[in-house]
Protein backbone atom coordinates (compact mmCIF):
# COMPACT_ATOMS: atom_id res chain seq x y z
CA UNK A 1 0.00 0.00 0.00
CA UNK A 2 1.36 3.83 -0.75
CA UNK A 3 2.48 5.30 1.80
CA UNK A 4 0.18 8.19 2.78
CA UNK A 5 1.63 12.26 2.41
CA UNK A 6 -0.37 13.21 5.33
CA UNK A 7 -1.04 11.25 8.17
CA UNK A 8 -3.75 12.73 10.93
CA UNK A 9 -2.07 12.36 14.32
CA UNK A 10 -4.18 13.71 16.83
CA UNK A 11 -8.24 13.60 17.56
CA UNK A 12 -8.56 16.98 15.91
CA UNK A 13 -6.62 16.45 12.64
CA UNK A 14 -8.63 13.04 12.56
CA UNK A 15 -11.75 14.60 12.52
CA UNK A 16 -10.71 17.46 9.92
CA UNK A 17 -10.07 14.02 7.96
CA UNK A 18 -13.66 12.29 8.29
CA UNK A 19 -15.02 15.71 7.21
CA UNK A 20 -12.89 15.37 3.74
CA UNK A 21 -13.79 11.56 3.70
CA UNK A 22 -17.34 12.29 3.55
CA UNK A 23 -17.06 15.03 1.08
CA UNK A 24 -15.54 12.92 -1.81
CA UNK A 25 -19.04 12.23 -2.94
CA UNK A 26 -20.48 15.91 -3.90
CA UNK A 27 -16.51 16.92 -4.77
CA UNK A 28 -16.58 13.89 -7.28
CA UNK A 29 -20.22 14.69 -8.79
CA UNK A 30 -18.76 18.41 -9.71
CA UNK A 31 -15.97 17.33 -11.35
CA UNK A 32 -17.97 15.71 -13.90
CA UNK A 33 -18.32 18.16 -16.31
CA UNK A 34 -20.90 16.71 -18.85
CA UNK A 35 -23.21 19.52 -18.04
CA UNK A 36 -22.57 23.57 -16.93
CA UNK A 37 -22.19 24.10 -13.91
CA UNK A 38 -24.85 26.41 -12.63
CA UNK A 39 -27.18 28.32 -14.09
CA UNK A 40 -26.68 32.00 -14.95
CA UNK A 41 -24.54 34.61 -12.02
CA UNK A 42 -27.84 35.19 -10.87
CA UNK A 43 -29.42 31.80 -10.50
CA UNK A 44 -26.36 30.07 -9.61
CA UNK A 45 -27.79 27.56 -7.20
CA UNK A 46 -24.61 25.14 -7.74
CA UNK A 47 -25.20 21.56 -9.11
CA UNK A 48 -29.08 21.65 -8.26
CA UNK A 49 -29.35 21.78 -11.86
CA UNK A 50 -32.05 20.33 -14.17
CA UNK A 51 -31.73 16.51 -14.02
CA UNK A 52 -33.26 15.79 -17.84
CA UNK A 53 -31.81 15.92 -20.92
CA UNK A 54 -33.93 18.46 -22.35
CA UNK A 55 -33.85 22.11 -22.61
CA UNK A 56 -32.81 24.10 -20.89
CA UNK A 57 -30.06 21.88 -19.91
CA UNK A 58 -27.83 22.61 -16.79
CA UNK A 59 -30.39 25.71 -15.54
CA UNK A 60 -31.36 25.37 -11.91
CA UNK A 61 -34.48 23.23 -11.38
CA UNK A 62 -36.49 26.19 -10.47
CA UNK A 63 -35.65 28.35 -14.12
CA UNK A 64 -36.47 25.09 -15.93
CA UNK A 65 -39.82 23.90 -14.44
CA UNK A 66 -40.48 28.12 -15.58
CA UNK A 67 -38.96 27.95 -19.03
CA UNK A 68 -41.45 24.52 -19.54
CA UNK A 69 -44.08 26.89 -17.79
CA UNK A 70 -43.68 29.66 -20.21
CA UNK A 71 -42.27 28.87 -23.76
CA UNK A 72 -45.85 28.10 -25.28
CA UNK A 73 -45.68 32.09 -24.65
CA UNK A 74 -42.29 33.02 -26.20
CA UNK A 75 -41.59 34.53 -22.91
CA UNK A 76 -37.91 34.16 -21.78
CA UNK A 77 -38.79 34.18 -17.67
CA UNK A 78 -35.21 34.48 -16.37
CA UNK A 79 -34.79 38.25 -17.53
CA UNK A 80 -37.70 38.61 -14.61
CA UNK A 81 -36.20 40.37 -11.70
CA UNK A 82 -37.72 39.43 -7.99
CA UNK A 83 -37.32 39.95 -4.80
CA UNK A 84 -34.18 37.03 -4.86
CA UNK A 85 -31.94 39.39 -6.63
CA UNK A 86 -30.34 42.25 -5.26
CA UNK A 87 -32.47 44.51 -6.94
CA UNK A 88 -35.20 44.72 -4.26
CA UNK A 89 -36.97 47.64 -5.67
CA UNK A 90 -36.36 47.13 -9.59
CA UNK A 91 -39.66 49.05 -9.93
CA UNK A 92 -38.21 52.19 -9.11
CA UNK A 93 -35.37 51.83 -11.95
CA UNK A 94 -37.41 49.52 -14.68
CA UNK A 95 -41.33 50.53 -14.04
CA UNK A 96 -42.20 48.60 -17.44
CA UNK A 97 -40.09 45.63 -18.14
CA UNK A 98 -40.78 45.24 -21.66
CA UNK A 99 -39.43 49.07 -21.82
CA UNK A 100 -36.92 49.96 -19.49
CA UNK A 101 -34.82 46.36 -18.68
CA UNK A 102 -32.04 48.07 -19.64
CA UNK A 103 -32.14 49.96 -16.64
CA UNK A 104 -31.38 46.97 -14.73
CA UNK A 105 -27.69 46.92 -13.63
CA UNK A 106 -26.61 43.40 -12.28
CA UNK A 107 -23.59 43.67 -9.86
CA UNK B 1 -11.19 34.98 -11.60
CA UNK B 2 -9.27 31.96 -10.90
CA UNK B 3 -10.26 30.83 -7.56
CA UNK B 4 -7.00 31.37 -5.19
CA UNK B 5 -5.71 29.32 -2.59
CA UNK B 6 -3.64 30.37 1.01
CA UNK B 7 -1.50 27.90 3.33
CA UNK B 8 -3.29 28.46 6.50
CA UNK B 9 -1.16 29.16 9.05
CA UNK B 10 0.98 26.76 10.50
CA UNK B 11 4.45 25.37 11.84
CA UNK B 12 6.51 22.55 10.46
CA UNK B 13 8.19 20.66 12.96
CA UNK B 14 10.75 18.22 12.80
CA UNK B 15 10.06 14.64 13.67
CA UNK B 16 11.65 13.61 17.17
CA UNK B 17 14.66 11.00 16.90
CA UNK B 18 13.96 8.18 15.22
CA UNK B 19 10.67 9.35 13.54
CA UNK B 20 10.28 9.90 9.45
CA UNK B 21 9.44 13.03 8.40
CA UNK B 22 8.29 16.06 10.14
CA UNK B 23 5.14 17.28 12.08
CA UNK B 24 2.84 19.28 10.71
CA UNK B 25 0.65 21.43 13.42
CA UNK B 26 -2.21 24.01 11.88
CA UNK B 27 -2.03 26.81 13.99
CA UNK B 28 -5.77 27.79 14.01
CA UNK B 29 -7.43 24.69 14.81
CA UNK B 30 -4.21 22.98 16.86
CA UNK B 31 -4.37 19.68 14.27
CA UNK B 32 -1.33 17.79 13.97
CA UNK B 33 -0.48 15.69 11.05
CA UNK B 34 2.51 13.77 10.40
CA UNK B 35 3.74 14.48 6.83
CA UNK B 36 6.78 13.16 4.56
CA UNK B 37 9.57 15.14 3.14
CA UNK B 38 7.86 15.80 -0.32
CA UNK B 39 5.18 17.58 1.46
CA UNK B 40 6.99 19.28 3.96
CA UNK B 41 8.99 20.99 0.93
CA UNK B 42 5.76 21.74 -0.51
CA UNK B 43 4.70 23.38 2.08
CA UNK B 44 8.20 25.10 2.36
CA UNK B 45 8.12 26.34 -0.99
CA UNK B 46 4.58 27.64 -1.33
CA UNK B 47 4.51 29.12 1.91
CA UNK B 48 6.73 31.60 0.93
CA UNK B 49 3.97 33.08 -1.89
CA UNK B 50 1.01 34.36 -0.09
CA UNK B 51 -2.12 33.33 -2.65
CA UNK B 52 -1.86 31.17 -5.77
CA UNK B 53 -3.63 29.60 -8.00
CA UNK B 54 -3.88 25.47 -8.28
CA UNK B 55 -2.71 25.90 -11.73
CA UNK B 56 0.57 27.61 -11.00
CA UNK B 57 0.77 23.97 -8.87
CA UNK B 58 2.96 21.16 -11.09
CA UNK B 59 0.94 18.49 -11.73
CA UNK B 60 3.30 16.40 -9.75
CA UNK B 61 2.09 18.13 -6.41
CA UNK B 62 -1.59 17.91 -6.97
CA UNK B 63 -1.90 15.06 -4.88
CA UNK B 64 -0.15 16.85 -1.99
CA UNK B 65 -2.48 19.93 -2.57
CA UNK B 66 -5.10 17.93 -2.14
CA UNK B 67 -3.95 16.43 0.84
CA UNK B 68 -3.42 19.54 2.30
CA UNK B 69 -6.92 20.97 1.38
CA UNK B 70 -8.79 18.13 2.92
CA UNK B 71 -6.13 18.98 5.98
CA UNK B 72 -7.83 22.76 5.78
CA UNK B 73 -4.24 23.93 5.71
CA UNK B 74 -4.55 24.26 1.82
CA UNK B 75 -7.65 26.71 2.23
CA UNK B 76 -9.26 29.08 -0.41
CA UNK B 77 -7.99 32.46 -0.14
CA UNK B 78 -11.51 33.98 0.45
CA UNK B 79 -11.81 31.63 3.94
CA UNK B 80 -7.99 32.11 4.81
CA UNK B 81 -8.72 35.46 6.57
CA UNK B 82 -9.25 34.04 10.50
CA UNK B 83 -12.03 35.21 12.07
CA UNK B 84 -11.63 36.81 15.30
CA UNK B 85 -12.98 34.21 18.46
CA UNK B 86 -16.03 35.13 19.64
CA UNK B 87 -15.20 36.70 23.46
CA UNK B 88 -17.66 34.48 26.29
CA UNK B 89 -20.20 36.13 28.11
CA UNK B 90 -19.38 35.03 31.66
CA UNK B 91 -23.02 35.27 32.26
CA UNK B 92 -23.82 32.33 30.22
CA UNK B 93 -21.20 30.17 32.11
CA UNK B 94 -22.53 28.11 34.93
CA UNK B 95 -20.38 27.53 38.14
CA UNK B 96 -18.44 24.51 37.70
CA UNK B 97 -15.16 25.08 40.27
CA UNK B 98 -14.82 27.33 43.41
CA UNK B 99 -12.16 27.35 45.65
CA UNK B 100 -12.35 28.50 49.12
CA UNK B 101 -9.59 30.20 50.69
CA UNK B 102 -10.52 28.52 53.58
CA UNK B 103 -7.61 30.12 56.13
CA UNK B 104 -5.58 33.02 55.19
CA UNK B 105 -3.10 32.24 57.22
CA UNK B 106 -0.13 30.18 57.11
CA UNK B 107 2.47 28.81 59.01
CA UNK B 108 4.90 28.28 56.37
CA UNK B 109 6.90 31.78 55.16
CA UNK B 110 7.67 30.21 51.36
CA UNK B 111 10.14 32.53 49.69
CA UNK B 112 7.83 33.04 46.67
CA UNK B 113 4.34 33.44 48.00
CA UNK B 114 2.38 35.10 45.60
CA UNK B 115 -0.24 35.28 48.82
CA UNK B 116 2.20 37.55 50.87
CA UNK B 117 2.36 34.80 54.11
CA UNK B 118 -1.08 33.06 53.24
CA UNK B 119 -2.93 36.24 54.22
CA UNK B 120 -2.83 38.12 50.33
CA UNK B 121 -2.54 41.38 52.45
CA UNK B 122 -3.80 42.39 55.94
CA UNK B 123 -3.87 40.00 59.22
CA UNK B 124 -4.10 36.30 59.35
CA UNK B 125 -8.03 35.59 59.32
CA UNK B 126 -9.93 32.23 58.63
CA UNK B 127 -13.04 31.34 57.20
CA UNK B 128 -16.25 30.57 59.30
CA UNK B 129 -17.99 27.65 58.83
CA UNK B 130 -21.02 28.86 58.01
CA UNK B 131 -20.05 31.09 55.45
CA UNK B 132 -17.88 28.26 54.50
CA UNK B 133 -21.16 25.48 54.02
CA UNK B 134 -23.25 28.55 52.71
CA UNK B 135 -20.43 28.71 50.00
CA UNK B 136 -20.57 24.98 48.98
CA UNK B 137 -24.34 25.70 48.52
CA UNK B 138 -23.59 28.46 46.43
CA UNK B 139 -21.54 26.46 44.00
CA UNK B 140 -24.01 23.32 43.51
CA UNK B 141 -26.83 25.77 42.86
CA UNK B 142 -25.25 28.06 40.72
CA UNK B 143 -23.67 25.00 38.25
CA UNK B 144 -26.75 25.09 36.14
CA UNK B 145 -27.02 21.46 34.71
CA UNK B 146 -23.34 20.82 34.76
CA UNK B 147 -23.84 17.02 36.43
CA UNK B 148 -20.36 17.81 38.22
CA UNK B 149 -19.33 20.46 40.44
CA UNK B 150 -15.39 20.74 42.06
CA UNK B 151 -14.70 22.35 45.61
CA UNK B 152 -11.14 23.29 45.53
CA UNK B 153 -10.37 23.60 49.82
CA UNK B 154 -7.41 26.28 49.50
CA UNK B 155 -5.87 29.02 51.52
CA UNK B 156 -3.39 29.70 53.22
CA UNK B 157 -3.28 26.96 54.30
CA UNK B 158 -6.28 25.25 54.61
CA UNK B 159 -6.10 22.50 57.34
CA UNK B 160 -5.52 25.47 59.94
CA UNK B 161 -9.11 25.89 59.73
CA UNK B 162 -10.42 21.87 59.31
CA UNK B 163 -14.08 23.20 61.20
CA UNK B 164 -14.73 25.24 58.18
CA UNK B 165 -13.64 22.70 55.55
CA UNK B 166 -15.64 19.94 57.42
CA UNK B 167 -18.74 22.15 57.14
CA UNK B 168 -18.22 23.12 53.46
CA UNK B 169 -17.54 19.34 52.11
CA UNK B 170 -20.34 18.52 54.26
CA UNK B 171 -22.82 21.03 53.14
CA UNK B 172 -21.42 20.68 49.46
CA UNK B 173 -21.91 16.55 49.54
CA UNK B 174 -25.77 17.46 50.92
CA UNK B 175 -26.62 20.05 48.21
CA UNK B 176 -24.99 17.78 45.84
CA UNK B 177 -26.98 14.73 46.65
CA UNK B 178 -30.13 17.03 46.78
CA UNK B 179 -29.51 18.03 42.87
CA UNK B 180 -27.96 15.06 41.64
CA UNK B 181 -25.04 16.14 41.29
CA UNK B 182 -21.64 14.85 42.17
CA UNK B 183 -19.49 17.13 44.12
CA UNK B 184 -15.27 16.57 43.62
CA UNK B 185 -13.41 17.93 46.55
CA UNK B 186 -9.42 18.39 46.32
CA UNK B 187 -7.33 19.98 48.44
CA UNK B 188 -3.85 21.76 48.15
CA UNK B 189 -1.76 22.06 51.76
CA UNK B 190 1.63 22.52 52.67
CA UNK B 191 1.95 19.03 54.17
CA UNK B 192 2.64 19.68 57.47
CA UNK B 193 -1.12 19.76 59.32
CA UNK B 194 -1.74 16.02 58.94
CA UNK B 195 -3.38 15.86 62.01
CA UNK B 196 -5.28 12.50 62.78
CA UNK B 197 -8.34 14.50 62.33
CA UNK B 198 -7.85 16.17 59.29
CA UNK B 199 -6.60 12.34 58.16
CA UNK B 200 -10.03 11.31 59.51
CA UNK B 201 -11.37 13.95 57.28
CA UNK B 202 -9.97 13.29 53.86
CA UNK B 203 -10.63 9.47 54.46
CA UNK B 204 -13.96 9.72 54.99
CA UNK B 205 -14.29 12.01 52.24
CA UNK B 206 -12.07 10.79 49.01
CA UNK B 207 -10.70 14.13 48.75
CA UNK B 208 -7.44 14.16 46.24
CA UNK B 209 -4.65 16.12 47.65
CA UNK B 210 -1.75 17.92 46.22
CA UNK B 211 1.21 18.52 48.81
CA UNK B 212 3.53 21.42 47.76
CA UNK B 213 7.46 19.86 47.92
CA UNK B 214 10.34 21.27 46.57
CA UNK B 215 12.81 18.59 46.44
CA UNK B 216 15.69 17.14 48.22
CA UNK B 217 15.80 18.88 52.11
CA UNK B 218 18.53 21.70 50.94
CA UNK B 219 15.66 23.18 48.57
CA UNK B 220 12.93 22.04 49.92
CA UNK B 221 14.02 23.98 52.97
CA UNK B 222 15.61 26.89 51.46
CA UNK B 223 11.84 27.42 49.62
CA UNK B 224 9.42 26.26 52.72
CA UNK B 225 10.67 27.85 55.98
CA UNK B 226 8.56 27.40 58.95
CA UNK B 227 7.38 31.16 59.93
CA UNK B 228 7.78 32.55 63.58
CA UNK B 229 10.45 32.37 65.65
CA UNK B 230 11.13 28.65 65.43
CA UNK B 231 11.77 28.92 61.79
CA UNK B 232 13.32 25.92 60.28
CA UNK B 233 12.85 23.93 56.98
CA UNK B 234 9.78 22.02 56.64
CA UNK B 235 10.93 19.17 54.56
CA UNK B 236 11.27 16.09 57.11
CA UNK B 237 7.63 17.06 58.51
CA UNK B 238 6.03 17.17 54.89
CA UNK B 239 7.80 13.66 53.96
CA UNK B 240 6.45 12.24 57.39
CA UNK B 241 2.95 13.60 56.75
CA UNK B 242 2.74 12.39 53.29
CA UNK B 243 3.16 8.80 54.79
CA UNK B 244 0.85 9.31 57.04
CA UNK B 245 -1.50 10.61 54.19
CA UNK B 246 -0.99 7.29 52.07
CA UNK B 247 -1.35 5.09 55.09
CA UNK B 248 -4.59 6.21 56.41
CA UNK B 249 -6.38 7.28 52.98
CA UNK B 250 -4.56 4.68 50.61
CA UNK B 251 -4.15 7.25 47.94
CA UNK B 252 -0.82 8.89 47.11
CA UNK B 253 -1.02 12.45 46.86
CA UNK B 254 0.12 14.78 43.52
CA UNK B 255 3.38 16.80 44.35
CA UNK B 256 3.28 20.58 43.63
CA UNK B 257 7.09 21.85 42.99
CA UNK B 258 7.49 25.92 42.66
CA UNK B 259 11.25 26.55 41.83
CA UNK B 260 12.96 29.71 41.70
CA UNK B 261 15.28 30.75 38.97
CA UNK B 262 18.43 29.63 40.08
CA UNK B 263 16.92 26.31 41.16
CA UNK B 264 15.89 25.42 37.42
CA UNK B 265 18.92 24.35 36.54
CA UNK B 266 17.64 21.14 38.91
CA UNK B 267 14.86 19.90 37.73
CA UNK B 268 15.81 16.39 36.48
CA UNK B 269 17.12 15.77 40.22
CA UNK B 270 14.53 17.26 41.70
CA UNK B 271 11.61 15.35 39.70
CA UNK B 272 13.44 11.83 40.66
CA UNK B 273 13.29 13.03 44.22
CA UNK B 274 9.74 13.74 44.73
CA UNK B 275 9.12 10.46 42.57
CA UNK B 276 10.73 8.56 44.50
CA UNK B 277 8.87 10.12 48.02
CA UNK B 278 5.93 7.92 46.87
CA UNK B 279 3.68 10.65 45.25
CA UNK B 280 0.88 10.11 42.43
CA UNK B 281 1.92 12.68 40.07
CA UNK B 282 4.67 15.29 39.91
CA UNK B 283 4.05 18.74 38.42
CA UNK B 284 6.51 21.43 38.61
CA UNK B 285 6.05 25.18 38.76
CA UNK B 286 8.30 28.24 38.03
CA UNK B 287 7.55 30.73 40.93
CA UNK B 288 5.90 33.60 39.74
CA UNK B 289 7.62 36.40 39.57
CA UNK B 290 6.23 38.35 42.88
CA UNK B 291 9.05 40.59 42.97
CA UNK B 292 11.79 41.56 40.70
CA UNK B 293 14.35 39.00 42.01
CA UNK B 294 11.98 36.09 40.57
CA UNK B 295 12.87 37.24 37.18
CA UNK B 296 14.82 34.91 34.93
CA UNK B 297 17.63 35.68 33.19
CA UNK B 298 17.63 33.98 29.71
CA UNK B 299 20.32 31.23 30.50
CA UNK B 300 17.88 30.35 33.38
CA UNK B 301 14.73 30.15 31.21
CA UNK B 302 16.85 28.13 28.94
CA UNK B 303 18.05 25.91 31.91
CA UNK B 304 13.65 25.59 32.54
CA UNK B 305 13.06 24.31 29.30
CA UNK B 306 16.45 22.16 29.04
CA UNK B 307 15.14 20.56 32.27
CA UNK B 308 11.52 19.92 31.43
CA UNK B 309 12.71 18.34 27.79
CA UNK B 310 14.87 16.10 29.87
CA UNK B 311 11.92 14.72 31.79
CA UNK B 312 10.26 14.57 28.23
CA UNK B 313 12.90 12.72 27.12
CA UNK B 314 12.79 10.31 30.43
CA UNK B 315 8.88 9.89 29.23
CA UNK B 316 9.58 9.18 26.01
CA UNK B 317 11.51 6.37 27.48
CA UNK B 318 9.18 5.43 29.93
CA UNK B 319 6.14 5.34 27.30
CA UNK B 320 8.86 2.63 25.36
CA UNK B 321 8.24 0.29 27.97
CA UNK B 322 4.65 0.93 28.34
CA UNK B 323 4.52 2.72 31.73
CA UNK B 324 3.55 6.04 32.28
CA UNK B 325 6.12 8.74 33.78
CA UNK B 326 3.85 10.87 36.07
CA UNK B 327 5.11 13.97 34.88
CA UNK B 328 2.06 16.48 35.31
CA UNK B 329 2.91 19.23 33.30
CA UNK B 330 3.19 17.41 30.34
CA UNK B 331 0.59 14.62 30.57
CA UNK B 332 -1.64 18.12 31.01
CA UNK B 333 -0.02 19.19 27.48
CA UNK B 334 0.27 16.18 25.86
CA UNK B 335 -4.35 15.70 26.61
CA UNK B 336 -4.75 19.30 25.30
CA UNK B 337 -2.70 17.88 22.19
CA UNK B 338 -4.01 14.81 21.70
CA UNK B 339 -7.84 16.21 21.45
CA UNK B 340 -6.19 19.36 19.69
CA UNK B 341 -8.26 21.56 21.93
CA UNK B 342 -8.70 24.96 20.69
CA UNK B 343 -9.45 27.51 23.46
CA UNK B 344 -10.55 30.97 23.41
CA UNK B 345 -9.65 32.11 26.90
CA UNK B 346 -6.55 31.05 28.11
CA UNK B 347 -8.14 29.20 31.52
CA UNK B 348 -11.54 29.34 33.59
CA UNK B 349 -10.92 32.08 35.67
CA UNK B 350 -14.17 34.33 35.85
CA UNK B 351 -15.50 31.48 33.53
CA UNK B 352 -17.35 29.20 35.62
CA UNK B 353 -13.81 28.97 38.15
CA UNK B 354 -14.59 31.25 41.23
CA UNK B 355 -12.19 31.84 44.32
CA UNK B 356 -13.52 33.33 47.22
CA UNK B 357 -12.03 34.73 50.20
CA UNK B 358 -11.86 33.99 54.25
CA UNK B 359 -14.96 37.29 54.50
CA UNK B 360 -17.04 35.67 51.38
CA UNK B 361 -15.68 38.36 48.44
CA UNK B 362 -15.50 36.59 44.80
CA UNK B 363 -12.39 37.10 42.68
CA UNK B 364 -11.20 35.89 39.19
CA UNK B 365 -9.26 33.02 40.14
CA UNK B 366 -7.69 32.25 43.88
CA UNK B 367 -4.54 34.40 43.05
CA UNK B 368 -6.52 37.07 42.51
CA UNK B 369 -8.07 37.28 46.24
CA UNK B 370 -7.56 40.43 48.04
CA UNK B 371 -7.04 42.46 45.00
CA UNK B 372 -9.79 44.65 45.10
CA UNK B 373 -9.14 45.17 40.68
CA UNK B 374 -10.25 41.38 40.38
CA UNK B 375 -13.14 41.43 42.97
CA UNK B 376 -16.32 39.99 41.20
CA UNK B 377 -18.99 40.13 43.31
CA UNK B 378 -19.61 38.33 46.95
CA UNK B 379 -21.61 35.43 47.93
CA UNK B 380 -24.28 37.48 49.40
CA UNK B 381 -25.30 38.98 46.05
CA UNK B 382 -23.78 36.51 43.79
CA UNK B 383 -20.89 36.92 40.84
CA UNK B 384 -20.72 40.38 39.22
CA UNK B 385 -20.77 39.27 35.68
CA UNK B 386 -20.27 42.41 34.44
CA UNK B 387 -17.10 42.69 36.14
CA UNK B 388 -15.96 39.51 35.79
CA UNK B 389 -16.34 40.75 31.77
CA UNK B 390 -14.33 43.93 32.80
CA UNK B 391 -11.75 42.21 34.26
CA UNK B 392 -10.79 39.72 31.53
CA UNK B 393 -11.47 42.30 28.72
CA UNK B 394 -8.53 44.22 30.30
CA UNK B 395 -6.60 41.13 30.43
CA UNK B 396 -6.44 40.72 26.94
CA UNK B 397 -6.37 44.19 25.67
CA UNK B 398 -3.88 44.89 24.08
CA UNK B 399 -2.92 41.10 22.89
CA UNK B 400 -5.25 40.43 20.05
CA UNK B 401 -2.46 41.37 17.38
CA UNK B 402 0.50 39.78 19.12
CA UNK B 403 -2.14 36.22 19.83
CA UNK B 404 -3.79 36.48 16.51
CA UNK B 405 -0.25 36.01 14.73
CA UNK B 406 1.04 33.59 17.38
CA UNK B 407 1.41 29.86 16.20
CA UNK B 408 0.46 28.59 19.80
CA UNK B 409 -2.62 30.94 20.02
CA UNK B 410 -5.01 28.10 19.60
CA UNK B 411 -3.49 26.18 23.17
CA UNK B 412 -2.42 29.17 24.86
CA UNK B 413 -5.07 31.16 24.14
CA UNK B 414 -3.07 34.75 26.42
CA UNK B 415 -1.69 33.12 29.46
CA UNK B 416 -2.35 32.82 33.20
CA UNK B 417 -4.05 36.42 33.32
CA UNK B 418 -1.88 36.47 37.06
CA UNK B 419 1.16 36.39 35.83
CA UNK B 420 0.78 38.36 33.21
CA UNK B 421 -0.79 40.98 35.33
CA UNK B 422 2.19 40.71 37.75
CA UNK B 423 4.41 40.93 34.84
CA UNK B 424 3.02 43.96 33.20
CA UNK B 425 1.29 45.91 35.53
CA UNK B 426 3.35 45.48 38.66
CA UNK B 427 6.68 45.33 37.62
CA UNK B 428 6.01 47.28 34.49
CA UNK B 429 7.41 44.79 31.49
CA UNK B 430 6.28 45.14 28.32
CA UNK B 431 3.55 42.07 27.29
CA UNK B 432 4.39 38.77 26.29
CA UNK B 433 7.90 38.24 28.41
CA UNK B 434 6.66 34.65 28.93
CA UNK B 435 6.03 33.81 25.26
CA UNK B 436 8.78 32.13 23.93
CA UNK B 437 8.97 29.94 26.91
CA UNK B 438 5.29 29.04 26.37
CA UNK B 439 6.22 28.70 22.73
CA UNK B 440 9.03 26.03 23.26
CA UNK B 441 7.12 24.56 26.12
CA UNK B 442 4.56 24.01 22.87
CA UNK B 443 6.70 22.95 20.59
CA UNK B 444 8.76 20.40 22.89
CA UNK B 445 4.88 18.61 23.54
CA UNK B 446 4.25 18.53 20.01
CA UNK B 447 7.49 16.41 19.06
CA UNK B 448 7.22 14.16 22.24
CA UNK B 449 3.30 13.55 21.06
CA UNK B 450 5.28 12.83 18.05
CA UNK B 451 7.28 10.50 19.26
CA UNK B 452 4.39 8.65 20.98
CA UNK B 453 1.92 8.90 17.72
CA UNK B 454 4.93 6.88 15.89
CA UNK B 455 3.12 3.37 17.55
CA UNK B 456 -0.91 4.66 17.13
CA UNK B 457 -1.86 1.75 19.34
CA UNK B 458 0.55 3.11 22.24
CA UNK B 459 -1.13 2.49 25.89
CA UNK B 460 0.02 5.89 27.08
CA UNK B 461 -1.97 7.48 24.33
CA UNK B 462 -4.50 5.61 25.38
CA UNK B 463 -3.91 7.26 28.80
CA UNK B 464 -3.45 10.68 27.62
CA UNK B 465 -6.82 9.78 25.77
CA UNK B 466 -8.38 9.37 29.55
CA UNK B 467 -7.07 12.19 30.96
CA UNK B 468 -8.05 14.43 28.03
CA UNK B 469 -12.09 13.27 28.91
CA UNK B 470 -11.64 14.21 32.38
Amino acid sequence: MKKKRIDALNEKAKAIQRLADGEQPSAAALAERRMPQGCTTIFDTGWETNPRPTYPVGNCQASARDFHGCVGDCWWPAQMPDGLTNHREFDVQCPNVARDWRNLKYD
Amino acid sequence: MKPMWTLADHRVFAGGAGTEGALLFGAEQASLYAIDAATGDFLDRWGRHGAFALAEVAPADHEIAAALADAQVLVPSARARRAPRPTIDPATVPLATLVLEAAQACNLRCTYCYAGGGTYGGAARVMSPELAARAARFLVEKSGDLPRVTLVLFGGEPLLNLPALAAAVAAGEAAAAEHGKTLVVSLTTNGTRFTPAALDFLAAHRIGVSVSIDGPPDMHDANRPYGGRAGGGSYADVVAGVARLRERTGRAPAARVTLAPDQWARIPEVFEHVLGKGFLEVGIAPATPVAPALLPTPEQDAALLAGFAHVARRFVDEARRGRVLPFSNLLDLLAKLHVGQVRGVPCGAGLGYVAMDAQGALFLCHRFAGDDGFRIGDLATGIDHAKARACLAAQAAGRADACGTCWARSLCAGGCHHENHLRESVLGLAQGTCCDFIQRWIELGIRTYGELRADPGHPVLAFVGRRAEG
